[in-house]
């Protein structure tokens, strides 16, 4: 319900670009999140419905960590800590649940989430913790046309894009990482090549947890670190890799991009809607449940979207964009 | 006719039960706690037609649900206003059923296409997408507020205004009892054995020329039709309908009720519903940690005994068919090992509370009570005695189940040798 | 099959017959529930309220309690912030026997409870219930929702908004605004009530942006509204955001060296100033209350009761109508003579209190506390800083201007019809 059209020309500009550069870093983010999932999905046929629940985790870990002694020792050790609680879960919790079939497997990350958020309200409490961006870095790195462009934040798109080139190397480049490319797309293949599956799928999960440790050392100062954050972030993580395609880090990499620019773009030019609905006739004073929707601008709807595209993709294909296999 | 009685004995305790307990239960809250646990019942019984029955596990059936809830107030209201026909309120859940049928039929077109982790995600999209819809079209959601209705309308036939919370639950057990027959009757046609098939080989199916697509969509209509009933009878209890009504956390509360009290037996998720809004409704003044409990309950089932509580009671039903003595070779072993896990409970469960109560505390006190007994919880003690004890208790089940579990298998063997005389 | 159906029946009926709760009578004690998120994630928001309220019971009760000594008791009763939980609380309120019912987080379990309220006591004559409402802000309630059995002691959200916008006028420095809010009942009404009374009150400040974001937390980075605002040239931003959608809001703003002015309802409470971390010192934030502890010239008993709250506690007293609420309930039994329902609602209209700044009074029309109210700006540079917890959180807040009752005051549309 702006009232206001947007501004002049050229303020639409600095808007376009702090938005864009905003969208490409909450994209990023998404990215690290999806990454560590696409893996998981892939390699072990389990969708981790906590995983949103481990990028918390790290957030609260580094919390902890950084009281005592300072934000880069936490960045280093927290993701770590993260992934070996992952292995350990996977390893007592997950595997023995294998045997049940996929729902079962579906239930107890389900559960496993569930059980997690209450445990770190259990510990830290229901309030937002005051995890801070480091000193160091709490500055204006630059600022254009008047708009500031925080230091950390450039420090995020940097460690960000590091682990994604580290992460692409790693799988293109390493023995294990052919292992990983196999599996991503031939699953049972893998297997009955006699690899140690039980223990490459705990370390996958460890992996993937301390990826998802990873985003929250990074995002958690930026975004808030409370006991809602999984449950918020977590079901637009599985857009992403729903329609960047399973079994494809690039698709994650791509969709995930995406989200978070067209999520930016969309609260920040906050187009009205209306002349869609003029398509199809209907008045601009419409009554009942029209009113409602004709007032829509892309602001009001921009939470919405990311599950609007999951359903239709999944609907009408259901590979994503660059999938490797069906779901 | 003594073969029929016995077939139905449970129907007529059933009624004579629902019949009885208003007689007992004199409290207002107890009312409206049963009158929860009817609607519920109906609901989670219309959840394992997909889940149970079909293998379909779905986190957006609260949806219809909630749209049912949300049509039956926006009709009663109407009907309040004079700007609606009158219904009698005894049939409205059948326009609850009708509008969880319209929408099941549309959403469960597109959504069961693919069965297993696709199927759940596509349903998580949906109750996204309906969940941010009811902030979104305020004319029918009303957003954060909700709908608020009266149930006390129309002409009041016999004098049953449906205004008393008791004739209410008899409304509700009337409906519980006929949608859990009409449910019951389903899982014994041909098409519900359709359904278990297509959960359990949906390949197999299409190589005998069944069109999985369609029984999966005829099990989800029907399961919405059921759960657009029971939505109908939450808004008639309630009187309010709020835009939880739909989300997530109804579907996943529904889920754990259903698979923590059995979702391969009919009867499971009768008992699951009975049971979490039972707990539900005094645990949650007990203790804070209450929705950990209930969390760990579900994983501690999921991950030991996927029938559920009504699984782990079936388990037993061939050895009190064929012969009761044979349990008296089971007492022993059962009751160390239900021990142990119950000196393991009052450890872990003792942790917990401390746990919260030292992170949510209000005051600087520290002193609690904890199983009756004054302690500190900010000294070590109280701590490592909980500690001991939930070790104690853990070891104690390694030592008590294998013998436990030794001792089923013994009975289950005579059992089978029995059957095979 | 059968068995287990025979099983699960029984087992109901034991745990049923078991359950038989016999409801408490209600002797000496006056019991006055109080239904509020005491699990959950707002759990923090309704703790508070429930030792408040103990708490001012207490001083209550330490100093005579009510009607010839009898003692007042305040019973949690927890809703998990679940609609339907809200309704359980109030018919076990009925099992107790309770006449008094304090609620204040979150407007849709308040109306709720008002209609509850209406539909039971027209049904129950005998077994009356009385809504208290300590914080739910909806300007309909006290308007066209307004109830005899319903009695508010928080200024609605118009009454805020007219005491923000009459501080606004007196800063020369405000020129151009920009409202953002959640889009909901609440926030939009704060966007109405914002346009109607800037053009009242303050017709030379522009308005510059007026928009409503997806509420509840699910704006994860507020910069692309920032970009908005910076853009607009707005020096002062009036909002009615909460929670997340408040803590997140100034994050984002402080993150992009924005320095406008925040002009806000709830933007000081304490999970507010909790989220803030650092920026809590660097951002320019006001907000509007019935009392703050560093404002002058309160009287001593106030500053007493403050002082004790902390010391058991360890939280600074921050809403002091929880206070008033009391003693004006107890007022009222002392004066209609007894703790039944009508004598003490009839009792409480026009029911005057001399609060920390001024006397306030529950206007009998609409059954809406009229007060003075305070602006405040959000600092590092004041002698009492925020506890919580046990936690200092460095800053506290010091009075910009009192706005008195005359511009607090606003008219009602409401039609009351009295038992």
């Amino acid at each position: 319900m702006s009232a206001f059209s947007p501004f002049p020309l050229k303020a639409k500009m600095e808007v376009f670009f702090f938005s864009v550069f905003n969208g490409l870093l909450y994209g990023m983010l998404l990215f690290m999140l999806a990454s560590g999932l696409t893996l998981i999905f892939s390699l072990m046929g389990v969708l981790n419905f906590a995983h949103a629940s481990f990028f918390m985790l790290g957030a609260y870990f580094a919390y902890q960590i950084s009281k005592y002694v300072g934000f880069w020792p936490a960045l280093i050790f927290a993701p770590l800590i993260v992934g070996l609680i992952g292995a350990l879960i996977e390893r007592y919790g997950l595997r023995p649940v294998h045997k049940f079939g996929h729902v079962a497997e579906l239930l107890f990350t389900f559960g496993l989430a569930f059980v997690m958020e209450e445990v770190i309200q259990m510990i830290w409490g229901k309030v937002p913790v005051p995890y801070n961006i480091p000193e160091a870095l709490s500055f204006a790195a630059f600022t254009w046309r008047g708009l500031d462009y925080s230091a950390y934040r450039l420090f995020m798109l940097l460690i960000s894009v590091g682990i994604f080139v580290a992460l692409f190397l790693f799988i293109a480049k390493t023995r294990i990482g052919l292992m990983i490319q196999a599996a991503l797309s031939h699953p049972q293949m893998v297997q009955s090549l006699g690899h140690d599956v039980p223990t490459i799928f705990m370390w996958t999960f460890g992996f993937g947890c301390a990826l998802a440790g990873i985003a929250g050392v990074i995002g958690g100062n930026v975004l808030g670190t409370e006991p809602s954050m999984a449950i918020t972030l977590g079901p637009i993580v599985f857009v992403v890799i729903v329609i960047g395609g399973l079994g494809s880090l690039w698709g994650a990499l791509l969709a995930a991009l995406f989200i978070g620019i067209v999520d930016n773009l969309a609260i920040s030019f906050d187009l009205k809607l209306y002349p869609i609905f003029a398509l199809f006739g209907v008045e601009r004073e419409a009554e009942g449940i029209m009113s409602d929707l004709v007032n829509l601008t892309t602001g009001g709807i921009a939470p919405v979207l990311p599950y609007l595209m999951l359903v239709l993709m999944l609907i009408f294909r259901p590979r994503g964009l660059f999938g490797t296999r069906d779901v | 006719m003594a073969d029929l009685m016995r077939k139905s004995g449970i129907w007529i305790a059933a009624i004579l039960v629902i019949l009885a307990l208003p007689l007992l239960v004199k409290s207002g809250f107890h009312i409206t706690m049963l009158n929860q646990m009817g609607v519920l019942i109906i609901f989670a019984l219309a959840y394992n037609m997909l889940l149970g029955q079909g293998g379909m596990l779905s986190f957006g059936h609260a949806v219809y649900f909630g749209l049912a809830g949300y049509s039956v107030a926006h009709y009663l209201n109407g009907v309040g206003e004079a700007t609606l026909p009158y219904l009698p309120v005894s049939l409205i859940p059948l326009m609850g059923g009708a509008v969880g049928l319209f929408f099941g039929v549309l959403i469960g077109f597109v959504s069961t296409r693919r069965a297993g982790t696709t199927f759940a995600m596509i349903s998580l999209g949906f109750a996204e997408m309906a969940t941010a819809l009811t902030l979104i079209i305020v004319t029918f959601f009303n957003g954060e507020e909700g709908i608020q209705t009266d149930r006390w309308v129309g002409p009041e036939p016999l004098g049953i205004t449906f205004g008393s919370d008791v004739q209410v639950y008899y409304l509700i057990g009337t409906w519980c009892l006929l949608a859990t027959g009409a449910m019951y009757a389903l899982t014994r046609t041909p098409f519900g054995r359709m359904c278990n098939a297509v959960r359990d080989n949906p390949e197999r199916v299409q190589f005998l020329g069944y069109n999985t697509h369609r029984v999966r969509w005829l099990a989800f209509s029907l399961s919405s039709f059921f759960a657009g009933i029971a939505g109908a009878l939450h808004a008639l209890n309630i009187e309010h309908v709020g835009f939880e009504t739909v989300g997530i956390a109804q579907s996943g509360l529904v889920l754990f009720m259903v698979w923590i009290g059995g979702a391969s037996t009919f009867a499971g998720p009768v008992l699951g519903a009975i049971l979490i809004t039972y707990l539900n409704s005094n645990l949650s003044d007990l203790t804070e940690a209450w929705y950990l409990y209930l969390g760990l309950l579900f994983m501690v089932i999921v991950m030991f005994a996927q029938g559920g509580l009504a699984g782990l009671i079936v388990m037993h039903e061939p050895i009190w068919k064929v012969d009761l003595k044979l349990f008296r070779a089971m007492v022993v072993p059962y009751i160390m090992g239900i021990g142990s896990t119950l000196i393991a409970c009052v450890g872990v469960i003792g942790l917990i509370e401390l746990a919260y109560f030292m992170s949510t505390r209000a005051t600087a006190e520290t002193q609690k009570v904890l199983y009756g007994f004054d302690v500190d919880a900010a000294s070590v003690v109280p701590w490592a005695v909980c500690l001991l004890i939930a070790a104690l208790g853990i070891e104690a089940c390694r030592r008590t189940y294998p013998p436990m579990s030794a001792s089923y298998n013994t009975a289950i063997a005579a059992v089978k040798a029995r059957m095979a005389m | 099959m059968k068995h287990l159906s025979r099983l699960v029946i029984a087992c109901t009926v034991v745990m049923l017959a078991v359950v038989t709760m016999t409801a408490a009578k209600a002797a000496e004690t006056i019991k006055i529930g109080l239904i509020e998120p005491l699990s959950g994630r707002i759990a923090a928001v309704g703790q508070d309220a429930l030792h408040s309220f103990e708490y001012a019971a207490e001083q209550i009760n330490k100093a005579g309690g009510v009607l010839g000594g009898r003692q007042i008791e305040i019973v949690g009763l927890d809703n998990a912030m679940n609609a339907e939980k809200t309704t359980e609380q109030l018919k076990k309120s009925v099992d107790l026997g309770l006449s008094f019912v304090l609620q204040g987080v979150g407007s849709n379990h308040a109306l709720n409870i008002i209609k509850f309220v209406n539909k039971h006591n027209k049904r129950n004559p005998g077994k009356e219930i009385v809504f208290l409402n300590h914080s739910a802000v909806t300007t309909a309630f006290t308007n066209e929702l307004c109830s005899f059995w319903h009695f508010r002691f928080d200024a609605n959200v118009d009454q805020k908004v007219a005491a923000l916008v009459t501080q606004m006028k007196r800063d020369p420095s405000i020129k151009k605004v920009y409202l953002l809010n959640q889009n909901y009942a609440y926030g939009k009404s704060f966007q109405a009530a914002a346009n109607k009374l800037l053009e009242e009150r303050a017709p030379n400040i522009e308005i510059v942006g007026d928009e409503l974001i997806v509420p509840f937390g699910k704006v994860q980075d507020f910069t692309p509204y920032v970009a908005k605002i910076k853009a607009s040239g707005a020096d002062t931003i009036l909002t009615g955001n909460w929670g997340p959608d408040m803590h997140r809001f100034v994050k984002g703003a402080m993150g992009s060296g924005m320095d406008t002015k925040f002009y806000t309802i709830y933007g000081g409470i304490t999970s507010s100033i909790a989220g803030y971390g650092d920026d809590a010192k660097k951002v320019d934030l006001k907000q509007v209350t019935e009392m703050h502890e560093n404002h002058a010239g309160m009287p001593d008993d106030v500053h007493g009761f403050m002082d004790g709250f902390l010391k058991k506690y360890t939280d600074s007293w921050y809403s002091d109508r929880y206070r008033w609420a009391l003693h004006m309930l107890a007022a009222a039994m002392e004066k209609a003579g007894s703790a039944d329902p009508i004598p003490v609602a009839k009792a409480l209209e026009g029911m005057t209190f001399e609060g920390p700044i001024g006397t306030v009074e529950m206007r009998a029309d609409d059954h809406q506390i009229q007060l003075p109210l305070i602006v405040s700006t959000l600092t590092g540079d004041a002698a009492k800083k925020v506890i919580y917890k046990g936690k200092n959180f460095q800053v506290a807040f010091k009075t910009d201007g009192v706005v008195e009752r005359a511009d607090t005051s606003l008219p009602t549309t409401c039609k009351m019809k009295r038992p």
